[in-house]
This record gives C-alpha cells, sequence and structure tokens, in this order.
C-alpha cells in the first residue's frame, strides 16, 4: 500500500507543482476557444460598424463639432469636472473619476463633447474644476470664438502646468 | 500634447500577461517603448483610443480604435494604431487576430526591439491557450535578446513550452544553456532550477535532479514567494527521493518545509513515509497523528487516515489500527456526501455566476480570478481554479457575457437611429416645398446675363474713353439738361446778347462737368472693375451654394435611406450574435461546471478507493482477529 500511496501523491506533488499542470481537456477547449474567438470577432466587427454608423448618423462631418480634454503633467492641477457651454447653453457636465483622471495624466485624451453645430461664429466656455497648487480648491474658465466652417472642428481644451508661475495654465487649440 | 507613452502600452500588455509563476506574476516587467522612442499625439481620436485602453476598457478602446481606422481618423499614428490593435486583440483572447497583425507588422521596417517583444507576447498567449507548436514558433523568431527581465522570462517560457511538448531533453538543455547567465540566486534562476529538476524527475533522472533541487530547497528565503518555492522545491525533492527508495535523505529533506505553509500536509505524509520506509512506525505515527487533525479537504490529510490504522497494525496494535479504519471509513463517508451536495450545486448552474460576477467588469485575459466567493463547493475547486484551463475558461466566458451586455445596449441605439431616420424623412418632406420655392425664386441665369452685359459695358467705355458712361445718375442728369440747353440755344436768335451769355454759361458748366468727368475717369474706372470683381464673386459664391443645395435636395433622401439601409442589415446581425453569444455563453458554462464535476468526481473516486482499502484492511484485521493471530495492542 505504501509504495500505490507514495506513488498517487508524488503524482499530485509533481502537477501541483507547476500551477500550469491541471488537467487538460486540450480538445475539447480548444474547440470551444476557436468558436468563442471567432464569435469575439464578429461581436468587434459588428461594433466598429455600428460606431461609425452612429457617428455619421448623428454627427455628420459638416456639422460636427467636438471638444477633447488632455492634460500635461498635472502637478499643479488635479482635475475633478469640466462644464462646457455653447452659445451660452450647458452642453456637458462631465465629472473625472479617479482612473480616467490617471488616464489623462498618462497622455490620453478625453472626448468630452461632440455635438452638431451650424456654419457660423460660435462661443464655447469651459469651466475647469480640481484641486489648484497646495491642494487648495481651484476654478477656472477659457472662452473662445470658434468659427465653423463646412467641416468637423475639432476643440482641444489642454490642461498645462506652467513651472515659473507654478500656475495651470488652460489653453485652447482649435483642429479642422 | 502630452507625450502618449508606448511604454504604458507594452506595461499593460506585459501586466496582462499571466505570467508563468507566481514569481513572474509579482514582478514588475521592464518598460520599453514598443514604437522606438515616445510619440507625441498627433490625432485626437488617437488621445480618444488611449483613454479608454489607460482605463483597461479594451473592449471600448479596440472599438474606437478600429472605427477611427477605418473613418481615416489616424493616418498620423498608422504604425502604434496597429501595434495596439495587435495588442488590444490579445488582451482580448484574440490570438489568431493579433498574431496576423503582429506578422504583418512585423518586417524589417519595424525595429527589432520591437518585433521581439510582440513575438514574445504572442508566444506568451499562444502558450497561455495550449497552442505550444505556434508559441515554439514565435519563440524561434526572436532575434538576441530581450531587455531586462524579459531575456530570462522568455527562457523560462521556451523551457515550459518544451515540457508540455514532451521534449524535456531540449527544456532542460535551454534552461541549461540559460542558467550560467543568471547569478544562481535571483528568482527566475530558481524557478528555472526547479522546473528543470521536475523535468529530470519525470525522466527518472534522479540524480541530476537531486543537484537541482537541493539547490533551490536550500536558498534564502527573503519573502513568502521564495519560502514558497524553497517549499516546492524540497517537497518535490522528497518525494522523489522516496521513489527511489532513499527514506533517509527524503526525511531529511522534507523536514526542511515550513510547518504552516501549503505544502506542510504533504511534507508532514512524506516524513511518515520516510519513517515508516525505515520500518520506524511509532515515530511515523507523530507527522500523521499531527496530519488527521488538519482539514480532511486535503489529499494528504485523506491519505493520513489510512497511514495511521497502517502504523498501528505493523506496530501489532491491531485494536486501534482497526478503530482508526472505522473513522477512516465514516470520514470519507461523509466527505464523500460533501462532495455529493457540492456537484449537485454545480449542475444547477450557480457556481460559474458566482465566478463571473466576481471582481470588476473590464474584460480580456488580463482578469483573473483572485477572490474566490464563499460558496460550500468553492473549498473543493482551490486547485481547479488556479488551473489554466479553467481560468482561461472562465476570461471566455466573462468576455461573452460582456460582448451580451455590449450588444443588449447596440439593440437599443438601434432602435434610437430608426427614429432617427424616421425624423430625418419627415423634416426633409416638411422643408422640401420651402426649398423648392427659395430655389426657384432665384434666377441666376438672369443674374449671370446682367453680370456679362455690366462687363461688356465697361470694356466698351474703357475701349472707347468714354469719360461721361462713368458717370453718376445726377451728373448723368446734369449732362442731359446742359445738352437740351445747347440744342435749345442752337436755334435762338445768336445776335442776342442774352443768349450769347446764356450760351456761354452753358459752355462754361459743358466744361466743368467734362473736367470733373475727365479728372474722376481712372478713379472711377477702377473701382468699376473693382465693383465687378466682386460681382463675379459674389455670383460664383451664389452658383456654388445653389449647387450644395439642389445636390442635398437631391441627395439627401438617398442618404437618409443608405443610413435605413445600414441599421436594417445590423439589426439582424445583433440579433444573431446575441443568441449565438448566449448559445456560446452556456455552452462554456457546460463545459466548465463538467470540469470543475469531473475534479470533485475524481476527489470523491479517491476517497472510495481509501475507504475501500480502509475496508479492506478492516477486513484483514478482523479476519486475524477470528482466526486468534492478532495483539491486543502496542
Amino acid at each position: 500500500m505504501l509504495r500505490t500511496l507514495t506513488a498517487v501523491l508524488l503524482w499530485l506533488l509533481v502537477s501541483a507543482a507547476s500551477a500550469q499542470d491541471a488537467a487538460r481537456t486540450t480538445d475539447e477547449l480548444k474547440s470551444l476557444d476557436q468558436e468563442v474567438q471567432a464569435l469575439k470577432k464578429e461581436v468587434l466587427d459588428l461594433n466598429r460598424e455600428l460606431f461609425v454608423l452612429e457617428e455619421e448618423l448623428l454627427f455628420p462631418a459638416n456639422t460636427q463639432v467636438a471638444v477633447f480634454v488632455s492634460m500635461d503633467v498635472g502637478e499643479f492641477f488635479a482635475l475633478d469636472s469640466v462644464t462646457l457651454k455653447i452659445d451660452n447653453k450647458e452642453v456637458a457636465n462631465y465629472l473625472y473619476t479617479e482612473r480616467e483622471a490617471q488616464a489623462l495624466l498618462k497622455g490620453a485624451v478625453h472626448r468630452v463633447y461632440v455635438g452638431n453645430l451650424k456654419a457660423g461664429e460660435h462661443e464655447l466656455i469651459a469651466i475647469f474644476t480640481g484641486k489648484g497648487p497646495h491642494a487648495r480648491d481651484y476654478r477656472r474658465g477659457a472662452t473662445v470664438k470658434l468659427e465653423k466652417g463646412v467641416g468637423a472642428k475639432y476643440v482641444e481644451l489642454k490642461i498645462s502646468d506652467r513651472a515659473v508661475r507654478a500656475q495651470p495654465e488652460f489653453i485652447v487649440k482649435q483642429w479642422e | 500634447m502630452k507625450l502618449s507613452r508606448c511604454a504604458v502600452f507594452l506595461l499593460a500588455l506585459a501586466s496582462g500577461l499571466a505570467l508563468t509563476t507566481a514569481a513572474a506574476r509579482g514582478r514588475a516587467v521592464a518598460e520599453q517603448p514598443l514604437v522606438g522612442t515616445p510619440q507625441v499625439v498627433k490625432d485626437l481620436r488617437w488621445g480618444d483610443v488611449l483613454f479608454y485602453f489607460y482605463q483597461g476598457e479594451y473592449l471600448n478602446a479596440l472599438t474606437r480604435l478600429s472605427a477611427a481606422q477605418e473613418l481615416g481618423y489616424l493616418n498620423e499614428h498608422a504604425l502604434e494604431a496597429e501595434l495596439l490593435k495587435g495588442g488590444l486583440y490579445l488582451s482580448l483572447g484574440q490570438h489568431e487576430e493579433a498574431g496576423r497583425i503582429f506578422r504583418a507588422l512585423l518586417n524589417d521596417n519595424v525595429p527589432l526591439d520591437v518585433r521581439n517583444r510582440a513575438w514574445f507576447y504572442l508566444a506568451k498567449v499562444w502558450y497561455q491557450r495550449n497552442y505550444f507548436e505556434e508559441a515554439a514558433a514565435a519563440l524561434a523568431s526572436i532575434r538576441g535578446a530581450l531587455p531586462g527581465d524579459l531575456e530570462p522570462e522568455r527562457h523560462l517560457l521556451e523551457a515550459q513550452v518544451l515540457m508540455y511538448m514532451e521534449r524535456y531533453d531540449e527544456a532542460v538543455r535551454v534552461l541549461e544553456r540559460w542558467q550560467p547567465v543568471g547569478d544562481g540566486n535571483d528568482v527566475w534562476s530558481a524557478y528555472a532550477r526547479f522546473n528543470i529538476g521536475v523535468a529530470l524527475v519525470r525522466q527518472g533522472r534522479i540524480d541530476d535532479a537531486v543537484k537541482l533541487l537541493d539547490g533551490v530547497g536550500q536558498l534564502p528565503a527573503p519573502n513568502e514567494e521564495r519560502a514558497a518555492l524553497r517549499d516546492k522545491s524540497n517537497l518535490a525533492l522528497g518525494y522523489a527521493l522516496l521513489k527511489a527508495d532513499r527514506p533517509a535523505e527524503a526525511k531529511q529533506v522534507l523536514q526542511r518545509v515550513r510547518l504552516v505553509g501549503p505544502q506542510s500536509n504533504k511534507a508532514l505524509l512524506g516524513v511518515g513515509w520516510a519513517d515508516s520506509a525505515q520500518g520506524r512506525f511509532t515515530k511515523a505515527l507523530v507527522p500523521w497523528l499531527e496530519l488527521r487533525d488538519r482539514n480532511l479537504l486535503d489529499a494528504a490529510v485523506q491519505e493520513s487516515y489510512l497511514a495511521i490504522p497502517y502504523a498501528y497494525a505493523q506496530l501489532g496494535a491491531e485494536r486501534q489500527a482497526a478503530e482508526q479504519y472505522m473513522l477512516a471509513v465514516n470520514a470519507f463517508a461523509e466527505e464523500q456526501a460533501r462532495i455529493d451536495r457540492s456537484i449537485e450545486a454545480i449542475r444547477n448552474g450557480a457556481l460559474l455566476e458566482a465566478l463571473a460576477d466576481h471582481d470588476d467588469e473590464r474584460a480580456g485575459w488580463y482578469w483573473q480570478l483572485k477572490n474566490l466567493p464563499d460558496a460550500p463547493e468553492t473549498r473543493y475547486l482551490y486547485h481547479l481554479f488556479a488551473s489554466h484551463e479553467f481560468q482561461e475558461g472562465l476570461k471566455n466566458y466573462r468576455d461573452l457575457r460582456i460582448m451580451q451586455r455590449n450588444l443588449d445596449n447596440w439593440a437599443l441605439s438601434i432602435d434610437a437611429f430608426e427614429s432617427m431616420i424616421d425624423t430625418r424623412r419627415r423634416a426633409y418632406a416638411q422643408r422640401l416645398p420651402m426649398l423648392e420655392a427659395t430655389l426657384e425664386g432665384v434666377d441666376l441665369d438672369a443674374l449671370e446675363a446682367r453680370k456679362n452685359e455690366l462687363e461688356s459695358r465697361i470694356a466698351a467705355i474703357e475701349r472707347d474713353n468714354d469719360i461721361v458712361g462713368l458717370a453718376t445718375e445726377r451728373e448723368l442728369a446734369q449732362w442731359r439738361k446742359i445738352e437740351q440747353l445747347e440744342a435749345a440755344l442752337a436755334s435762338a436768335d445768336r445776335s442776342d446778347p442774352i443768349v450769347e451769355e446764356m450760351r456761354e454759361k452753358v459752355r462754361l458748366l459743358r466744361g466743368t462737368l467734362l473736367w470733373d468727368f475727365n479728372a474722376s475717369y481712372k478713379a472711377r474706372l477702377w473701382r468699376a472693375r473693382k465693383d465687378l470683381r466682386e460681382l463675379e464673386v459674389a455670383y460664383r459664391e451664389a452658383r456654388r451654394r445653389s449647387v450644395l443645395v439642389e445636390r442635398a435636395r437631391d441627395e439627401y433622401p438617398a442618404r437618409t435611406e443608405e443610413f435605413a439601409r445600414r441599421v436594417e442589415q445590423l439589426r439582424p446581425r445583433i440579433e444573431g450574435l446575441r443568441a449565438r453569444l448566449a448559445s456560446t455563453a452556456e455552452a462554456h458554462n457546460r463545459h466548465l461546471a463538467s470540469i470543475a464535476i469531473r475534479e470533485l468526481e475524481a476527489q470523491k473516486e479517491r476517497l472510495a478507493a481509501y475507504s475501500l482499502q480502509a475496508r479492506f484492511a478492516l477486513a484483514s484485521i478482523y479476519d486475524r482477529a477470528a482466526s486468534g493471530k492478532s495483539g491486543g495492542g502496542e
């Protein structure tokens, strides 16, 4: 009996030695895996098509206006929220989660608003709230005149650090 | 724009890969940018993709990336976008698609370092998915050394792959070839030597295995990870020595295992067997009796229930042996009943739901089951849950569920799209009459004719030097008045002094007017030409707008119907995929439940086998007692 039991345990032991060594019903898993992969691919393709349709249907290029928020360094400003007004009408009020703010600090850009505007001149007001230098509550606004042409209009609201004055700086950049 | 560091992409990829060992999981992988140097974000849409990517929302990031590529928004980041796409496919377990992208990208135009990393990650995914041939081929595509910690990990991976392909000698050679590079004290080297040792045990090369496993088993253990590895190594070596009938050495090695830890039960059992093999049954009872008070879920504890009466029997204590066998039979029966209840619970489908709902919502094989739900069946399945196959299946199941929810949302959006299209149709029908009226009210051809006529007139004035031609209305009226006066005076009596005076005054007036015309002619001609040019610009703009409006009028319904057609085509695809996702998720559910049940049944069978052995031993004792051959105790 000793030998049998020891052999059983040795097998258990060796199999436990590597976490990868579970019993592998490999063929069944592979077949399911391939099916799942094919299915996921179809879902991903469908997602892309739906996303493009949504964009083209709801925000055609000739009227589209999108506002993006980006951050540079962020030493002097921790972003809490952004409020946007276009032609004195509030169009977005976005509260950032910690995870989103971290993504911005890594260099990502957030499309905070997308909508439609007629060609011509418009006014955009952006209000940033957050924690400024010395963790004090901070609120700053920026106003910009937009000249909407026939193509899509992108506006980037960039929060930057002005090291010389140890203050955040809010820069508005227009992209065609 | 802040630098978007593709290094973060790689770091995420690296941390996304569930590494082969607990050691690897705890270690940060050196950050190296995938695309040479940090890149400035030149397309806002690229930054938008990164926004979701950095948050671990890989499905969302991939959707946005693919859409932005299709809409031509990522032209400035074409290479990075493809690389990230490959990475995102990897993160969603789409290794075939990722492989296709990487293979297409990884040519001589891409830096060698980038290519090597891509192949390395690809190899890891294929390994995770049990595609060992593909993993080996990807590893073989790496040229030169990988940076930092990736290089030892690569060798470890290569050895693991070879081991799973049952090419043990090659696996050993890979690790031996690499081993001298390390100082023998780093964790990668320790894992490698452990793995070589196990491979050698599998080949029956115990003496070779002893050298390696003994070394790892005596390494300093400054942390839990290292201590656990040391325990594993000592345990593997101890049992290998037991099997080789070298119990004294085995005991020495097994006693190095910590008394409290994941391997302690097996070590205690082994120490007992080592003593037992040397005929020291009283000594053997010490660790086994310690084991008996531990959790019966553990196979080593179960085995101790048989080992104790075996030792008593060997010592001639047949009564105690019989009691202990009875205890074992009862304990095994109770445990089997508990396992039956767990199997029933799993058949009812509760297990997978509880597992998949645990932890957070984000998709991808980055996800791992970290906390087990508190359910009766989970305590039997710790080993199974830690297994690669189960984790992979569970990840797929979660991904399918996340995609189901994603398509549920799109199904709602599709309804909204249809309403939107209806609104477009109605708005067009309402605006059309007004539009038609406006277009009809504007005669651009007549406008053009008038413009042309004006051009001709000014050209004639210039050619004939017709200074009067540019006179104002008031000046022209004065000019005509003078001409009338001249005509009237021409027929008047020229001898009359009053007439003569009048003629002189008219002549003076005519001269003054001509002087004015002449003096202002150039300025007037310049202004006329300028006005003409402005007229031309305005006319062209009117013509262009008219064309645009007409085109919009003609094309708008067609575009609306095109949207309607797309929506119409997408709806059944959404529905079809929702159904397939549901059935595939169900198939996964069944598959994983069957693995869990198989595991539980194996445990039950082992208990049944133990129980049978106990009953058989008990019967033998009773038999001997009946025939008067036994003693009454120790």
